[in-house]
């Protein structure tokens, strides 16, 4: 009997989970990968780090050879074929040798697509000039470390202040080089809330990263040898010996396409929770396939390896049992990133994501720490939540700190993942002992004040809200910290009376404004507050998250 | 001249600085002033002091989790 065939396009992270899944499920199938890179199997997260040394040598990356895809599990792994064509009626595939420019065809039974995503580069003055990389195949990474180790690089440019590009620039400065980080979006780190991604930014310039947000690359100066020597900005020119161009990717849906396979309104292709698209047999996973959200149930595109292995398992057994044996209801679009010391971590919708959708949103900013605060070593962090007014449902969470961030997210979207509510968050009963844990975990925490505010305890300020209402003087900001902590930083305009001393200078409170208390992270303020009540103050606000939380100029 | 050694771990609201702050005013110029904190914010808070009231930070270290920091007032 003819065995029957799986034939998987793409060979990184989703592509070889789904070949290995299928084949081990049934071995009984014949499974064929035709890969277009050299490499298979490659940790595409892992190469900022190899950029950086962390990882040593680029075998470490690989986590597969294509031979031992061959010996060890009988599935064959053709590397350096490019698939031009898909022909869904004949159940063919046809497919470029890159090598030797030779064409052949080769018939399945299933096809998986894992074509996966590439890097737009946009088609600007200089583009093609030496030294200006993606950071998406392991090649990739070789030679812009080759270069570095060179020690040919004094200064570096990357375009795009996502997930990569922020790697990037970190690995590149721990080198020793001065990184300028170009971003053409107000804000650094997309799927974070204003306020957040602004506190990330001040860590990085901190750290000695120059960040140009609302900044457009116009084009690449290059020398007599056709090296790379400057990034044309609208105003100026930033030189550069390096540019890592992490501005982006688009799923490759080319031959897709052709073939008749439906794309979603993401641009990525359509797939049902089997991984399974309009065409029966053919899957697609990885980057190249679109996502549901879990919460809003709208397709989204998160081209992320977590997701990427998981829908590669899923076609695998889908294909291998012949059933819908797996499935993948949706994906949240967490994500976590280390900069340094700093961790950051979110979840679900972002504030602004959730007013957009038309959610009645409530949130919080909870500075707190991962460790009992008396136990040497603990790091604060500071948790943002965002849950529906009327519900109590959480909608999403982003987290940031130099201390452990992975946790409470983790917990955060199990959580989320079951429909739970901010109350269900608070009962938990979370793991504790001081080198782990505060007693009230920062999750806890920040679950209480959130019910807090629900139940119209009291009233907060975002950050961001503050700066916009100082500036049309709205408001008067109190800080009731003590002297000392106010001289060393607080928010230009704001007026000192530590809450200790508040009743006896009550006269230089103003009547007739909107009163904004604000302290190191909310609850001195909090603690304030009945006292200002009970004195006839009427509309009194918090500042989320209190001075530590507020990444605008203080002085 | 005299050395005060100030024992601020485990503090963290209001925090360390006030300790040194309080120190700092019963203190007269060129006295040491040695402080051991747990509280992470405190090595950002302990350089804008110094900057802002011209004491000199002599050291600051970190080991174990405990932050050592060494002020000589001006």
């Amino acid at each position: 009997m003819r065995k029957e065939r799986v034939v998987v396009i793409g060979g990184v992270a989703a592509g070889t989970k789904a070949a290995s899944k299928a084949k081990r499920e049934n071995p009984d199938l014949e499974v064929i990968v035709l890969a277009r890179d050299k490499d298979v199997s490659y940790a595409g997260c892992g190469l900022p780090y190899y950029i950086g040394s962390i990882i040593k040598d680029r075998k470490e990356l690989v986590v597969r050879e294509p031979e031992e895809f061959e010996r060890e599990q009988g599935i064959l792994v053709l590397t350096g074929r490019e698939v031009t064509r898909i022909d869904p009626t004949g159940k063919t595939v046809r497919f470029t040798e890159l090598n030797t420019g030779a064409c052949h065809e080769v018939s399945y039974d299933y096809l998986i697509l894992a074509t996966g995503a590439s890097p737009v580069l946009p088609p600007v003055e200089g583009i093609t000039l030496k030294n200006i990389y993606s950071v998406r195949t392991v090649d990739d990474a070789e030679a812009i470390r080759q270069l570095v180790d060179e020690g040919a690089v004094q200064k570096a440019v990357v375009v795009g202040a996502g997930f990569i590009g922020l790697e990037v620039a970190e690995n590149l400065t721990l080198k020793g080089i001065t990184v300028t980080v170009v971003e053409m979006a107000p804000t650094i780190l997309p799927g974070y809330d204003e306020e957040i991604a602004r506190y990330i930014q001040n860590y990085l310039v901190e750290k000695g990263v120059a960040i140009r947000t609302s900044t457009r690359v116009c084009g690449f100066t290059g020398n007599s040898e056709g090296k790379v020597q400057g990034v044309k900005l609208s105003q100026d020119v930033l030189p550069a010996q390096l540019v890592v161009w992490a501005g982006g990717v688009r799923p490759n849906t080319k031959i897709a396409k052709e073939a008749g396979i439906e794309l979603g309104p993401t641009g990525c292709i359509a797939v049902n929770e089997y991984m399974e698209t309009n065409i029966p047999g053919i899957y697609a996973v990885g980057d190249c396939a679109e996502n549901t959200h879990l919460l809003t149930q709208e397709p989204v595109w998160y081209p992320m390896g977590s997701t990427a292995n998981k829908t590669g398992r899923i076609a695998g057994l889908n294909v291998a049992h012949k059933t819908k044996a797996d499935f993948l209801p949706g994906v949240l679009g967490t994500s976590v990133i280390k900069l340094f010391e700093l961790q950051a971590a979110r979840t679900g919708l972002t504030e602004a994501q959730a007013t957009q959708k038309g959610y009645a949103v409530e949130t919080v900013l909870v500075p707190a720490n991962d460790k009992a605060h008396y136990y040497p070593g603990y790091r604060q962090i500071i948790t943002k939540l965002i849950a529906e007014k009327e519900t109590g449902k959480i909608l999403g969470a982003q987290i940031v700190g130099e201390g452990v961030v992975d946790k409470p997210i983790d917990i955060i979207v199990a959580m989320m993942s079951c429909g739970a509510t901010v109350e269900q968050l608070a009962r938990l009963d979370l793991a504790y002992a001081p080198p782990f844990s505060m007693a009230m975990s920062s999750t806890i925490l920040a679950a209480n004040v959130m019910l807090n505010k629900l139940q119209s305890k009291f009233t907060g300020m975002n950050p961001k809200d503050l700066v916009t209402a100082l500036e049309k003087e709205e408001i008067a900001v109190i800080d009731v910290r003590t002297e000392a902590e106010f001289f060393v930083k607080a928010i230009p305009g704001a007026l000192n009376i530590p809450f200790n001393q508040l009743t006896n200078r009550l006269d230089e409170i103003p009547r007739n404004k909107k009163i904004v208390l604000v302290c190191k992270v909310g609850k001195r303020a909090y603690l304030t507050l009945p006292t200002l009540k009970k004195l006839g103050f009427a509309d009194v606000a918090i500042l989320d998250g209190g001075i530590e939380a507020y990444p605008y100029t203080v002085e | 001249m005299a050395e005060y050694l100030i024992n601020a771990r485990g503090l963290q609201c209001p925090g360390p600085i006030v300790q040194l702050f309080n120190q700092s005013k019963q203190c007269a110029e060129g006295d040491v002033i040695k402080i051991e904190v747990t509280d992470p914010g405190f090595k950002r808070d302990v350089q804008a002091w110094c900057k802002k009231t011209g004491n000199e930070l002599i050291d600051i270290t970190e080991k174990d989790g405990v932050i050592i920091a060494t002020i000589k007032k001006n």
